[in-house]
């Protein structure tokens, strides 16, 4: 059965966060995914606050990075959450956020090999483990918890390149794809599959998740409205052959990205049209959302993850997803 | 204590309503910083437990309300025909 997830970006003050989580919890969503950026509020103290107003919901950082928080502090954090909240803390992993990395003069160097190693050491601590290992990237001697843990806290990747797309599948529980395009997740699948054959993994047992940029409103200009300046992002950080894909113009993206460096906001969103707010998100009336998350579902994923914006107004947004969305996929 | 009684007044047909456009205000009010966190905490345990259209919901999201925009407030509870709260809170907020 199809699955939801809902995001939060904690720049917004503890106590709204919170409001919509529990909002999201009594609508019925499953998965609560709190973003982690160094410049917004920390996620796990936001996550430990939601864990304390939910009952049912998971929830976890969606996406943390090792870049920024070393694996072994990770493996703490998430251990500790699932003693609050046993049995329904994931933890979301990824290479994380290009732009914020590099204001801390943080380089995003082997990807592929930081993220396995990664898993590695979150699964071993988490689990209760002493771990000894001599990785490429992670030396660890004799590293253990001082606390008793028996977690098993599933571990989704966030990826979008073909390699981190196999890999995912291959080590992790999840794939969190970071695409809204039905044409991106059937490309994403077939290296889903690759990875998940390499582990011998049937696909079923994987969590697959579209991890999208949502904006749904009754009124379709609103919620274009309110997607435009989360799509200009995106456009302006994808690389050419993305959006070649996409026929979005990489002179347009250029400015776009230009302009974002300069903080000439109206000049950014100006340039976003149609075709990169079809190509980067799900927007529109909730028909209109239906449709797209139909074409995604159709294409591989089995959890939709609505992201930033999620609408004009979130509230109304999150009632709308769950009064006129959510009969059309869950009973 | 006086909100209390503000919000003793406000009639049960009502509750829904009024906690529909007072929780509408709170989060999209471009004071929601000036929210205390002891406030906020109390409206996420009623909301937690379906419990802010009662009248302790309300009172304590007509507190709230109050702190952050008490203008927007007062004109929320003009909009429900409810001249008898405006008066009462135009009289604490002076």
């Amino acid at each position: 059965m199809v699955e939801f997830g809902i995001e939060f970006v904690p720049r917004d003050l503890y106590w709204k966060t919170t409001f919509y989580a529990v909002q999201a919890e009594k609508m019925g969503f499953d998965y609560l995914w709190i973003t982690d950026h160094f410049n917004n509020r920390n996620v796990y103290i936001s996550l430990a606050i939601v864990s304390a107003y939910t009952e049912r919901i998971k929830f976890g950082p969606g996406v943390t990075n090792p870049y920024l928080a070393h694996p072994v502090v990770t493996a703490q954090a998430v251990v500790t959450l699932n003693e609050i909240a046993p049995s329904r803390v994931v933890c979301g992993l990824g290479v994380g956020d290009k732009t914020t990395l590099q204001m801390v003069n943080i380089e995003q160097s082997k990807p592929l090999a930081t993220i396995r190693e990664s898993v590695r050491v979150i699964r071993e601590i988490a689990s209760g483990g002493t771990l000894e290992m001599q990785g490429e990237i992670y030396k660890v001697s004799g590293a253990k918890l001082n606390f008793k843990v028996n977690s098993s806290i599933p571990i989704f990747i966030g990826a979008q390149g073909p390699k981190m797309l196999a890999l995912a599948a291959e080590i992790g529980d999840g794939v969190l794809i970071n695409a809204s395009h039905p044409k991106d997740i059937e490309n994403a699948m077939k290296f889903i599959r690759e990875g998940a054959d390499k582990a011998g993994k049937k696909l079923e047992d994987l969590s697959v998740s579209a991890y999208t940029s949502f904006s749904v409103a009754s009124n379709y200009e609103k919620a274009f409205k309110a997607v435009v300046p989360v799509a200009a992002y995106i456009v302006a950080g994808s690389p050419e052959m993305i959006l070649e894909q996409h026929r979005i113009s990489v002179e347009v993206a250029s400015k776009i990205r230009e302009a974002i460096v300069h903080a000439q906001w109206k000049e950014a969103f100006s340039l976003v049209d149609n075709n990169m707010v079809e190509a980067f998100s799900i927007c529109g009336t909730p028909e209109i959302c239906i449709e797209k998350i139909n074409k995604l579902l159709t294409a591989g994923v089995s959890q939709i993850v609505a992201g930033s914006p999620i609408g004009p107004n979130m509230r109304k947004s999150i009632n709308i997803i769950a009064a006129e969305v959510f009969p059309h996929f869950k009973k | 204590m006086a909100m209390e009684k503000i919000a003793r007044n406000i009639p049960v047909s009502l509750w829904n309503e009024a906690s529909e456009k007072l929780t509408d205000a709170i989060l999209n009010s471009p004071n929601a910083g000036k929210m205390p966190s002891d406030l906020a905490k109390t409206i996420l345990y009623y909301w937690q437990r379906d419990q802010l259209a009662t009248e302790v919901g309300l009172q304590r999201l007509l507190e709230a309300s109050m702190i952050l925009d008490p203008e927007k407030t007062i004109s929320l509870m003009e909009e429900l025909g409810l001249p008898e709260i405006v008066a009462m809170l135009k009289e604490i907020q002076h």
